[in-house]
């Protein structure tokens, strides 16, 4: 226990790595999952991105318009989309991620309840999204309007917390690569975001993935799409930047 | 959305030889036994059996279990003989069957 303290104590002042030795969670998993991960027959997730591709085309009512009567050829126009989430949103001057934009463009544009957070649909309509970049790499603004966000965010990766008194940073700066409850501590980095855990057995947001993270050093966990996370997001994005965007990825 | 499947195999091959099918399914593959929140527990559902003709002919069978995970992933061979469909049926529990069907042209 004591040994394991000055471990963590240790490792709290490792230095931190230059963004690029960031590697993307896909260098952490076996060969057989990364196999996996590549290929769409073997990939579960695909069918979230199927079903995410159905809902964009389908008018919500009879009188109402899909998502492609204003995003035509979405192969072509929403290429490149997801890296650039999460930003500023220039009406609100809010931070939104790609789930807080599909839901605004949800409600405010089709006149639709919001999907909510981690529903079937939205989980959907953002591994669809999200597969549209895939290969291209990240590349969201920290600086103007997103410079405050990108500081809490920096500030609460970097922030002891919770009964364990752990920050991120800890771990997935200064023991990745090492082994914690038989997974392999990564960087991070979420670009495989909304992906398919074994663990879960479905497909997750990236705030199902922090918040299972939050109660493992028995901190507070935040709501889907709170603020805390929405930030942290961001600060792990600015670290993601040039990894190719991988959704919808595998992870354990 | 609770049942999809994504058959991969090749469509064209020639007679003898062996073709591998690929067969990814998404279902929840509920083991059941969790609070329904009324004082009684949630039925098991699971797709508990995925047999596979061709031509006919039963080629495949796959009794599933509460083990298996959910989306369940699961690969055989079979031999090329002559053109013909090759029939998927899962059965759900409930009685439920779904079935899917792919054309394997033999040249």
């Amino acid at each position: 226990m004591t040994q394991g303290a000055v471990a963590l104590a240790l490792a709290a002042f490792a230095a931190v790595p230059a963004l690029s030795e960031i590697k993307s969670g896909t260098e952490f998993l076996s060969p057989d999952m990364r196999r996996q991960q590549a290929d769409e027959t073997r990939n579960p997730a695909f069918f979230w991105v199927e079903q995410g591709r159905e809902l964009f085309s389908r008018k919500p009512t009879p009188d109402g318009q899909a998502c492609v009567s204003c995003h035509a050829d979405p192969q072509q126009s929403l290429r490149g989309a997801a890296t650039h989430y999460p930003q500023v949103d220039a009406a609100t001057a809010k931070l939104l991620n790609l789930e807080g934009r599909i839901e605004q463009c949800r409600v405010e544009r089709q006149g639709q309840p919001a999907f909510g957070y981690e529903s079937p649909e939205l989980l959907a309509m953002t591994a669809y999204l999200g597969s549209l970049s895939r290969g291209l790499p990240v590349e969201v603004k920290t600086d103007g309007a997103a410079r405050p966000y990108y500081e809490a965010g920096k500030a609460f990766f970097e922030r002891r917390q919770g009964q364990l008194n752990l920050s991120c940073q800890q771990c997935h700066d200064g023991l990745v690569g090492q082994k914690l409850r038989g997974d392999t501590v990564s960087h991070g980095a979420g670009t495989g975001y909304p992906a398919y855990r074994l663990e879960w057995n479905d497909v997750g947001s990236l705030h199902r993935r922090l918040r299972a993270c939050s109660l493992g050093v028995r901190a507070t966990q935040f709501d889907y799409g709170s603020p805390e996370y929405l930030a942290l997001e961001l600060y792990l994005a600015g670290r993601a930047k040039g990894l190719p965007v991988e959704t919808p990825g595998m992870r354990r | 959305m609770s049942f999809n499947a994504r058959i991969t195999m090749p469509t064209d091959v020639r007679a003898g030889e062996i073709v591998e099918i690929k067969v990814l399914t998404r279902h929840p593959m509920d083991r059941g036994g969790q609070s329904d929140g009324r004082g009684g527990t949630v039925p098991r559902k699971i797709l508990n059996r995925l047999t596979a003709t061709y031509a006919g002919e039963p080629i495949f069978r796959f009794d599933m279990h509460t083990g298996v995970a959910a989306n369940p992933f699961v690969s055989f061979t079979t031999r090329a003989v002559a053109t013909g469909d090759i029939v998927f049926e899962w059965r759900e529990d409930g009685g439920a069957t779904y079935t899917r069907t792919a054309r394997l042209t033999v040249t």
